[in-house]
């Protein structure tokens, strides 16, 4: 053993001995010696710097105003998200893109911040690695179907707005001839890894005793292999990704989605701890899409001179403001936005509704809160925002 | 002309240019070197999870992990804590590292001593499948057996032999075993192992004995029976304490609504997939280590084992493998280690391993914690298969 070790220590000697040689040949030995301990003090004192620095509380952390600088240095909103789910983020066959709701929200924020809505890099992350992804701060925001909890509000990062309610169910084969998922006692149930899925289905197979046996995938895709192909009886999934992977389906007409919706779902985009302007700067740009939609302003009607209409005019940046310039966006950020991807309606109708994969909006929970037949009747959807004021 | 003369004296080797200074002086910086790296990396980290509030720690093990399993070999429970859970996955892995490194041996062994048969088919079939396997990469081919085993009939339409026998790509399900109680079991597989290692003992005392006396001792006959007899003993003595068979056959049989097959044993349809991915791929491996083994040892070796008599298999058997044991032990250890830490991508085609059960946890616990925690499992396991492996290879040195 002994021998071994002494070998390694050798070659690991002969190797830095190389590198330090490397600096330049035809030096004796001395000189080496005297290089090599400068350089290791050089390393030891810089060591000794480092540390000052990072036990200096906080410095290291991000501050607020950081992110929109790095941003604007770089030219480019990076996004972690998805190119695997239709609806959300998938690449369009015809065009080869990666296009989606969650792809949108990316391009909204990169045409507010850097005026250029294609100014984005997207991420192509895992379920599991969304978690690890917002916190490192490696990306600027993270638009993955991710549902709202405490515990990831609390450790991922913060959740910036909900943009789309879902919840969780489970799709069968129509032949099963089941009604409910509560018949699903003693079944096989593919599901992807690293999701609240996950998690859901066993807190409902416990609750109801139906001693359900997971089969869990780390993709997406997989997972809809292994359901169609029989190895699992039932796959669960939030039912909007449900109805959207069911479009790949060889029959869909094969396959029910069955009425039980197990678990609150809320989606929405999510930012790094540590930078509230940048957390701020993304749910005003959620609510510049909300509301535009509320005023019923399309990108084909983005106004640039005032409508006489207050509010439309405030959101537009043509007379007042809602705070733009303390969140270091242009006065006229909105028109920005809109102009480049729609409102809410619109990319909703492009990705989730008839243009896409037809998820029914009217009457549901998201449809907007404004919407409703009265300003205090909650009979609209969920969709609101924090008024543009 | 003092000066001149004290400079003539020789005055022995310069103090920098001795070679025990040189090389204390190499040893002493390459030391600090790699404790910087150390330090710097550790703290590194540990910056890193301060700043960014990531949570670490242990607690967590304790706790109940409440999430399923997908096949698993140990018994559990959604109720049972983080740290059995890990031994739950532990086991999934160790099993598949086991059962892969045995049967990717056995056909790697197999193949490359095909690689070399004078029979051109069997030489040229074997160099097409090292070629094919060795070269595409292995999630691939792992997607590849999944896509197959996909296409078995699932399991309500499966094939069923005999009502024992049921093949469907949900798994493959022999009759088994079933223990009546834990303790009962452990005890009679306590004493089988006893009678195990009597038997092998008096094997070796009697075979021992033909070979000094050449008094015929029926060394394997008595060493069986010595074994059955002990084990046979056990049984009824466990059963006689704990009132009943300490393992009852368990016959499967189609269960419930969807037909899933409950009792017997099991080998699910994603287990098999990655056995047959990481076996097929580690053997084309193997089957070149075997064949560069055999050819280092010498021809006249073989030439002269057949000059004195001996036939094919036994110029293998007798003469060449033993000798080119040496090449091959330290590569393929390698190979082994290989194929446990590939087996980590069984997360991909739906088998609960080690890692697909943990990135699951770091759901509901710390992924720093985790993620170390695993790879001190890995690196474990991986240790103690270089170990037994250098162990051997010092056994078969000469």
């Amino acid at each position: 053993m002994s021998v071994a070790w002494r070998k390694v220590g050798f070659v690991v000697a002969a190797l830095v001995a190389l590198g330090l040689a490397g600096c330049g040949s035809g030096l004796s030995e001395e000189d080496v010696e005297e290089r090599a301990e400068a350089r290791a003090q050089e390393i030891a004192s810089q060591m000794v710097e480092e540390q000052k620095m990072a036990s200096g509380d906080g410095m290291m952390m991000a501050e607020s105003g950081d992110r929109l600088r790095l941003v604007r240095e770089r030219g480019k909103v990076i996004c972690a998200s998805r190119n695997d789910v239709p609806g959300y983020g998938y690449l369009d066959p015809s065009s080869g893109s990666n296009v989606g709701f969650d792809i949108d929200l990316c391009h909204a924020l990169a045409a507010a911040v850097l005026g250029d809505p294609n100014a984005i890099e997207i991420r192509l992350i895992t379920a599991a690695e969304r978690g690890p992804t917002i916190q490192s701060g490696e990306v600027d925001m993270l638009v993955r179907t991710v549902t709202w909890t405490t515990s990831r509000d609390s450790q991922w990062g913060n959740y910036a707005q909900t943009m789309f309610y879902d919840g969780q169910g489970f799709m069968v084969r129509k032949d099963l001839g089941l009604s409910s998922a509560l018949d699903l006692k003693g079944a096989s149930v593919c599901v992807t890894q690293g999701t609240t899925t996950e998690l859901n289905l066993q807190d409902f197979s416990n609750q109801n005793s139906l001693d359900i046996e997971a089969l869990t995938f780390e993709d997406t895709d997989a997972v809809l292999a292994a359901y169609e192909g029989g190895q699992c009886d039932a796959f669960t999934n939030d039912r909007s990704q449900l109805a959207a992977l069911g479009t790949a389906l060889e029959n869909r007409s094969d396959h029910v989605i069955l009425p039980e919706t197990i678990s609150e779902e809320p989606l929405g985009p999510v930012v790094p701890h540590g930078d509230d302007q940048w957390f701020d700067i993304v749910k005003t740009v959620m609510g510049i899409l909300i509301y535009s939609e509320a005023y019923s302003v399309t990108s084909d009607s983005v106004p640039t001179v005032k409508t006489g209409s207050t509010k439309v005019d405030r959101l537009f940046g043509l007379e007042g403001a809602f705070g733009q310039e303390s969140l270091g966006l242009s006065q006229t950020v909105a028109q920005d936005v809109i102009r480049a991807v729609g409102n809410y309606g619109e990319i909703y109708d492009r990705n989730l509704g008839s243009g896409g994969i037809n998820l029914p909006r009217e009457n549901g929970r998201n449809a907007l809160w404004a919407n409703a037949p009265c300003t205090d009747c909650p009979k609209g959807g969920q969709i609101y925002a924090a008024p543009l004021r | 002309m003092a000066t001149v003369l004290r400079s003539l004296t020789y005055r022995g080797i310069p103090v920098w240019r001795h070679v025990k200074v040189i090389q204390w002086a190499i040893q002493i910086v390459s030391g600090i070197a790699v404790v910087a790296l150390v330090v710097w990396f550790f703290s590194n980290i540990g910056n890193a999870i301060q700043e960014r509030d990531i949570p670490y720690g242990f607690g967590f093990l304790d706790r109940e992990y409440q999430t399923p399993i997908g096949q698993h070999f140990l018994p559990y429970e959604s109720s049972d804590t983080f740290l059995y859970a890990f031994v739950v996955a532990f086991t999934n892995t160790l099993i598949v590292s086991v059962v892969g490194v045995v049967l990717a041996t056995g056909l790697g062994i197999l193949i490359g001593v095909a690689r070399m048969s004078s029979n051109w088919i069997v030489s040229k079939v074997s160099l097409a499948y090292i070629e094919f396997f060795r070269n595409v990469p292995l999630l691939v081919q792992l997607f590849f057996w999944f896509y197959i085993v996909l296409a078995l009939p699932p399991v309500r339409e499966g094939y069923v032999v005999a009502d024992r026998l049921y093949v469907n790509n949900s798994g493959l399900t022999i009759p088994g075993v079933s223990a009546s109680s834990l303790a009962a079991a452990l005890a009679w597989l306590g004493l089988a192992t006893i009678a195990v290692v009597a038997a092998v003992v008096t094997y070796r005392w009697l075979a021992g004995r033909e070979i000094r006396t050449g008094a015929a001792s029926y060394p394997l006959l008595v060493g069986c029976a010595t074994a059955v007899v002990i084990g046979l003993i056990g049984w009824v003595a466990v059963g006689a304490v704990s009132g009943g068979a300490p393992f009852t056959p368990s016959i499967p049989e189609p269960e419930g609504a969807f037909g899933r097959i409950s009792g017997g044993f099991t080998v699910a349809g994603g287990l098999v997939a990655l056995l047959a991915g990481l076996v097929m791929y580690t053997a084309a491996f193997i089957a070149e280590i075997v064949r560069a083994g055999i050819q280092s040892v010498g021809r006249g070796q073989s030439e002269a084992a057949r000059a004195l008599g001996l036939s094919g298999m036994g110029v293998l058997r007798h003469v060449t493998f033993p000798q080119a044991l040496r090449v091959i032990v330290p590569p393929l250890i390698s190979q082994y280690l290989n194929l446990t830490k590939n087996s980590s991508l069984a997360g991909a085609i739906g088998y609960s391993d080690l890692t697909n059960i943990a990135k699951t946890m770091t759901q509901t616990a710390p992924a720093v914690s985790i993620f170390l925690l695993i790879m001190v499992i890995y690196l474990a396991l991986s240790l103690t298969y270089s170990l037994i492996g250098n162990l051997y290879n010092r056994a078969i040195r000469f």
